[in-house]
């Protein structure tokens, strides 16, 4: 199964709260609700950061803010401070918050999971967006402008 | 929005985070993954109380109401329907611009009502 995802190549963000921000921004909802979702996803990291395989880290929540499993994946050559990792691929994600969203949730997971333990090393090193979302099993989202 | 909506959907979806993290299936991927951290759980616990005294008594006292009864005590409000029910909602609430600056409820359930920006 592909999941769509969104997709910022060519993150300008140096923090944490930026990325999250920035990522975020690409997100098919208002205002508003990228900043009550950006507080969630803050507070889950500020709790225990979601780094794995060294500088990949999983920003990720279930919200009411969003009714569809809504992924948006970043990069940044120069790296983003997490703040104790330096950060180059950023994967966030929102599910929502449904009678089986839980079992959505845990399923994306398992997936991500899967890709990252298959492909780290490549996805760190991924040189096009094309190449990063295919080694994440995603397909490019485009949104129509709102 | 409503300030007090505002915080009522942060506590909500706080309530979520908690709840994932004390299931075992998620719980178990969390931890093959290394994100799953010791105390995260106690820590979300603590900031939610925290977070809690900032909301007025009302709410607070509404929003622990419906959650125990419903397990749920905000909702969408999705093609004019409460997304908790069905229920659908007052016209005249659904078609005005600033109906998000104040807390509405269901007329039915009760919930908590947003709309999507």
């Amino acid at each position: 199964m592909k999941y769509t995802a969104l997709c910022k190549f060519e993150l300008s963000a140096t923090s944490r709260e930026e990325a999250i921000a920035e990522l975020l921004g690409l997100f098919p909802v208002g205002e508003r609700s990228q900043n009550l979702l950006a507080g969630a996803l803050d507070i889950r990291e500020k709790v225990g950061a979601t780094v794995v395989h060294n500088t990949i880290v999983l920003p990720h929540c279930r919200s009411i803010l969003v009714d569809k499993l809504t992924i948006a994946v970043g990069r940044s050559e120069a790296g983003i401070g997490w703040p104790k990792n330096r950060i180059h691929t950023v994967i966030l994600f929102v599910s929502p918050v449904r009678l089986n969203a839980p079992q959505d949730h845990t399923r994306f997971l398992s997936h991500i999971a899967g890709r990252i333990k298959k492909f780290g090393d490549r996805i760190v090193a991924a040189e096009t967006q094309d190449e990063l979302l295919d080694l994440l099993g995603f397909q490019h989202e485009e949104l129509e402008i709102r | 929005m409503n300030k007090q909506l505002e915080k009522l959907i942060s506590l909500h979806d706080l309530d979520v985070m908690i709840a994932d993290l004390d299931r075992k299936d998620i719980r178990k991927r969390e931890i093959e993954m290394g994100l799953h951290k010791d105390g995260v759980l106690e820590e979300l616990k603590e900031l939610r109380e925290e977070y809690c005294k900032s909301i007025g008594r009302k709410w607070r006292g509404l929003y622990n109401q419906l959650t125990r009864h419903y397990g749920n005590a905000v909702v969408p409000a999705l093609m004019g329907r409460c997304a908790g029910c069905l229920t659908r909602l007052p016209t005249a609430v659904c078609s005005d611009p600033d109906r998000n600056m104040k807390i509405h409820t269901c007329p039915t359930c009760g919930r908590i009502i947003y709309w999507a920006d």
